[in-house]
């Protein structure tokens, strides 16, 4: 039996004329066909069932942006396997703990299989030696295995149907618990279509008639879709969100390597005039990082005019940020319209909530007091919060609260998600994903309200996740480290992600009690030591460093942090400071901003 | 040491210390001195170290060469090895 998935892979390998680009940092290009493509991803497939995967199996890639990392890819869903992918080791990172990430990781998938990168295959042996030695692994010790090592079989029909595991896409990044969120390939293919059916196709038509709307149609001619990404390729965003719709279309990619974009964001907006990209996703911190660090000269030649959609999401959207980045990049042909928020996660398949294309982005603004209060007051000098829209066809959004019970318009309460593309669960962890999901819904931990419209806005987290640049980090990742440090009281440190107002992209708040009876005046220093011990740790600047008074922080009865809580107080100047006053961000005495 | 790796050394201490600057680095570069620990680079700044290193020098820092770089003084080692191979 054939499902979607399949389909699209037998359709993408009769396409000789597109393909994915794949581009380096010297901005070399290397064009490879969905035909090729497709060729090497079953001779993968072959090999794979030669070594006796079967449908549903589990097998982890770990690899750099590349064509490895694709064969790979679309190999195992050809196999009728779930990929599991990995984050590749980084560069001159901290290596024992990207390790015991990956170890971690890789034993909550449970693989039968590693593939890797060749050039990986030293820093990944020995994370991986004797894991889950008891399982189902088809190599010893799950030894990590090359492409070039598979055997070589035969291809042939796959038995799959839409139910089957098709990606296990963890959610953080986090060192204690990673979270492998596990994807139907019906989730999987109907979060392509969706996201497809969102803008023409190369026929000017689209297939649900979404997309076609706005002032756009009368300024562009229809054309095919060309995406552009330097998107992880073991993210949801750069995964589901690009690669698994060009494979629907086919349509062309652009692929660079995310440390490309990093080192030099410039590459970002050169590679999308030079591809005549119309669609390429970031998040939030991407638009920030080019606004600061991209040079005028780096831009000579530059046409961004093809740029249609610049959709942004991942993380909380600053419209400050995406304001600077039009009036910026106008004089390069960039369209503000073009500026498109977006929502998702993981364990929604990824989109949830899409911006209106083609058209300015929605700002509410909104009294501050009475947004702290869970009340959306409209005040035109409150705070800014872009609005990331309407739920996708099939979708509903509801705001509820900690009853449960569904919140009217304009309150602000915990985001839930229901949805055809949902999540089967965790893998592996029926406790999480009871609490995850019930009846059919998806408790997305975000805090946000939902306009007469029926607009999403986010305002802050629920849930205990910081999210910096795009990453997601556990707060107990964080909050380990700064508990080494001498001066800090123990158990008394609160790792916090969230937007200040007017920044350009999410920052790490610490909030951290000091032990009793310390000198003031070390307040700068344990401040300081703080943010190396969490750099040195997950490679994260903190934005703020709050040092507060023993037991100022929020606790539950039985003692659990609670961060959320900790933030709100922190917002509205109600945590005690060590000077005697209040931690709030006004006082300089005990915030130190960085 | 021969006089051509004694300037060899110089001239990558210069394009490093360079290099640093650019990444808000102010003080002196010695052989001794952590990338993160002291030059106090988040996992951005590493990352930009790594790629800017390669475009200065025209080298290519692969996977095991990385996993071995901990200070300024590895780095110096590993792109003489390179740079004289």
């Amino acid at each position: 039996m054939r499902d979607a998935l399949g389909g699209w892979l037998e359709r993408a390998a009769r396409r000789g004329d597109r393909g994915i680009t794949f581009v380096d940092r010297r901005e070399r290009e290397r064009v490879v066909s969905w035909a090729e493509l497709v060729a090497r991803a079953e001779r993968v497939a072959g090999g794979l069932r030669e070594l006796g995967v079967t449908a549903g199996d589990r097998i982890a890639l770990a690899f750099p942006t590349g064509e490895g990392f694709l064969a790979a890819f679309l190999g195992a869903l050809a196999a009728g396997a779930a990929p599991a992918p990995l984050p590749p080791p980084s560069r001159l990172g901290n290596l024992e703990e990207q390790q015991r990430r990956l170890a971690a990781m890789v034993e909550a998938a449970a693989p039968r299989l590693v593939l890797a990168d060749a050039a990986l295959l030293p820093l990944l042996r020995e994370p991986l030696q004797g894991r889950r030695r008891d399982s189902a692994a088809l190599h010893p010790a799950l030894d990590p295995l090359p492409l070039e090592a598979l055997p070589s079989g035969t291809a042939g029909a796959v038995d799959v149907d839409e139910a089957t595991l098709g990606l296990v896409q963890f959610s953080s990044g986090t060192t204690g618990a990673p979270k492998p969120v596990a994807l139907s390939r019906r989730a999987l293919a109907v979060q392509a279509r969706l996201i497809n059916a969102l803008w023409p196709d190369a026929n000017g038509t689209s297939r649900d008639g979404a997309g076609a709307t706005g002032d756009g149609g009368a300024i562009f001619e229809p054309t095919a879709q060309r995406g552009f990404s330097w998107l992880p390729l073991h993210h949801d965003m750069g995964l589901v969100g690009c690669v698994l719709p060009a494979l629907e279309r086919p349509a062309d990619l652009v692929l660079l390597p995310p440390e490309a974009f990093v080192a030099k964001p410039a590459l970002w907006l050169r590679g999308i005039a030079r591809a005549r990209a119309t669609v390429s996703p970031a998040p939030n911190f991407a638009f920030a990082r080019a606004l600061r660090r991209v040079r005028d000269e780096e831009l000579a030649g530059v046409d961004l005019s093809c740029w249609r959609h610049a959709l942004c999401g991942a993380e909380a959207v600053s419209p400050q940020t995406l304001d600077e980045f039009a009036r910026r990049f106008a004089r390069w042909g960039f369209r503000r319209q073009a500026l498109t928020p977006v929502y998702g996660l993981a364990e929604a398949g990824l989109a949830v909530t899409f911006g209106a294309l083609d058209a300015p982005f929605t700002v509410g603004r909104f009294e501050r007091r009475a947004l702290l209060a869970g009340r959306a007051v409209a005040d035109p000098d409150g705070r800014e919060i872009a609005g990331v829209g309407l739920p996708l066809p099939g979708f509903s959004v509801a705001a509820r609260d900690d009853a449960g019970r569904d919140l009217p318009a304009g309150r602000v309460g915990t985001i839930w998600v229901r949805g055809p593309s949902l999540m089967d669960g965790y893998l592996g962890d029926p406790a999480a994903t009871a609490q995850a999901l019930r009846d059919g819904w998806l408790d997305t931990g975000d805090l946000g309200l939902l306009d007469a419209r029926g607009e999403l806005f986010l305002v802050g987290r629920a849930k205990d996740l910081v999210i910096v640049r795009g990453r997601n980090h556990a707060p107990e990742e964080i909050e380990e480290a700064v508990a080494a440090v001498a001066g800090v009281r123990p158990g008394g440190v609160a790792a916090v992600g969230w937007l200040p107002e007017r920044a350009a992209e999410e920052e790490l708040l610490l909030l951290v009690e000091r032990t009793r009876g310390d000198a003031v005046d070390g307040v700068a220093a344990l401040a300081r030591a703080c943010r190396d011990a969490v750099r040195a740790a997950v490679g994260v600047e903190a934005g703020r460093v709050a040092v507060l008074a023993p037991g100022a922080l929020p606790r539950t009865s039985s003692g659990k942090l609670r961060r959320a809580e900790a933030l709100r107080r922190f917002l509205s100047g109600e945590l005690a400071g060590v000077d005697g006053g209040t931690g709030a961000p006004s006082q300089a005495g005990s915030a130190e901003s960085g | 040491m021969d006089p051509a790796a004694a300037i060899n050394l110089g001239e990558i201490r210069g394009t490093l210390a360079d290099i640093a600057a650019k990444l808000g680095y102010r003080g002196a570069l010695s052989p001794e001195l952590r990338l993160v620990e002291d030059l106090r680079l988040d996992s951005v700044g590493i990352l930009t170290l790594a790629v800017e290193v390669e475009d200065r020098f025209r080298v290519c820092l692969d996977a095991a060469d990385e996993a071995a770089i901990r200070t300024i003084g590895d780095l110096e080692r590993i792109l003489r090895a390179k740079l004289e191979a």
